[in-house]
């Protein structure tokens, strides 16, 4: 059982890093590539996407992968 | 559907509802806090936050998931509906400020860190009485986080709408891990028996609630209406509709729905073009036909989203013969305008 709780522990914790990191690469450099509304909108707005983006970063990893290709 | 995005799309409207949250949230701690010192004297504040804090978000919770079912089944809970957004996310700053005092608490005086001192400070996962209930409050916590942190429009625009959904619907899994949590707690602390009653009829309630609003569904569309001549479907009596509702009418296969807006009545496609809510669910707010889901709006006369959108859902002619409404259950194409027609009422 501990080994099961290390790993899932382990994989949680490294899942939030990435996300913080990718997060702030987002918010700070790369919202437009994103989506191009945010380019538009008021820069407060970014604090409040920013924990979302964290949550789920993955999803937005593929967008900005898929966004450099085309 | 927006242009640029903001923090929070406001009217009128919200703003009340939000104050409504707020003063409600105030009044309960409040009330806890008052009653929990009045009965026992001795109990320290920390006990009394994270059982404070604990039971507004369940209560909250309940209220969030009985809204859904409760606006099908009578359109008055509608506003509700609309402004169940800010609700969700002032539920989940509650259940974390009840998580973080109780990791606190429980699991910061020794040397690990809190949060493997969660899970690990007591083993018994092979036991029933005794599971190590605080796992499932921090992973209901993780799945709240993660909907909270997500309700924004710029997250429904970007993870596409399939999956933006399917982490919403985690609502019911944290639901799930919460009754557990409280439930097998119960066993291990000296919860009252009370919490445990009403967390019990709690679930009754939503249970039924979520049946009952399924079996209406069900009926809708079983439904065979009378034809005549030409083959338009007489649906209901004009005065059955109320003004600025709709009802909703499966004809051919598909949900129409039927919207009375100044006494006048129009028929659209009941499927919004966003995520597919049901726009007949909705009311008519502003003039127009807004979804309950996510708030799209849509002119009932021409099933087009005013300008500078370009939202276009499908229309149906209409006619009323012998005080019956009939409709002609071949659709127009997307945006067509019909003339609506007067419900003599
Ligand atoms: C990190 C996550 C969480 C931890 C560590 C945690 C910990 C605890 C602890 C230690 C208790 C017992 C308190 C006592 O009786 O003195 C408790 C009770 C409770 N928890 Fe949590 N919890 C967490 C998440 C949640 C969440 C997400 C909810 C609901 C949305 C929740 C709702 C409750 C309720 C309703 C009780 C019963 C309160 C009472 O005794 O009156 N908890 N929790
Ligand atoms: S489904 Fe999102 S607004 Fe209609």
């Amino acid at each position: 059982m501990e080994t099961a709780i290390t790993i899932f522990l382990g994989i949680l914790s490294g899942y939030f890093a990435i996300g913080l990191l990718f997060a702030l690469y987002v918010m700070l450099i790369g919202a437009r590539k994103i989506d191009p509304l945010l380019a538009d909108s008021k820069k407060g707005i970014r604090v409040l996407l920013f924990p979302g983006v964290v949550a789920t970063w993955p999803f937005f990893f593929a967008k900005l992968f898929r966004f450099r290709r085309s | 559907m927006g242009l640029d995005y903001k923090w929070v799309l406001w009217n009128a409207h919200k703003k009340t509802y939000d104050r409504l949250i707020l003063l409600g949230m105030v009044t309960y701690l409040v009330l806890f806090f008052v009653l929990s010192f009045l009965t026992n004297p001795e109990i320290i504040a920390e006990t009394v936050i994270i059982r404070a804090f604990g039971s507004l978000a369940i209560i909250m919770l309940h209220i969030i998931l009985a809204i859904g079912p409760l606006s099908r089944l009578n359109p008055r809970f509608l506003p509700l509906l609309y402004n169940r957004r800010h609700l969700g996310v002032s539920m989940f700053l509650a259940a974390l400020v009840h998580g973080v005092f109780a990791i606190i608490q429980f699991h910061a005086l020794g040397n690990s860190n809190p949060i493997v001192s969660v899970f690990t400070s007591n083993m018994d996962y092979g036991s029933l009485v005794n599971f190590p209930f605080q796992v499932l409050g921090f992973l209901a916590l993780l799945i709240l986080f993660t909907m909270a942190s997500t309700s924004h429009d710029f997250f429904l625009h970007n993870l596409s709408p399939k999956i933006w959904k399917g982490l919403h619907m985690g609502v019911y899994l944290a639901y799930a891990l919460v009754i557990m949590h409280v439930f097998l707690g119960a066993f291990q602390q000296d919860t009252s028996f009370l919490t445990v009653l009403a967390l019990f009829l709690g679930l009754i309630t939503l249970v039924s609630l979520h049946v009952r609003a399924a079996l209406k569904e069900a009926k809708i569309d079983g439904f065979v209406w009378a034809k005549d001549t030409k083959g338009w479907l007489a649906v209901c009596h004009p005065r059955e509709i109320a003004e600025s509702y709709a009802k909703i009418f499966t004809v051919d296969g598909e949900r129409v729905a039927i919207f009375k807006h100044e006494g006048k009545l129009s028929a659209i496609h009941n499927v919004c073009k966003h995520q597919g809510g049901p726009l007949g669910e909705g009311k008519i707010v502003d003039g127009c036909v807004t979804c309950p889901w996510h708030g799209y709006q849509y002119l009932a006369h021409n099933g087009q989203s005013p300008p500078p959108f370009t939202e276009k859902v499908k229309t149906y002619a209409l006619k009323i013969e012998n005080d019956m409404v009939y409709i002609n259950p071949e659709a127009f194409p997307e945006g067509t305008a019909v003339t609506p027609i007067s419900s003599g009422s």
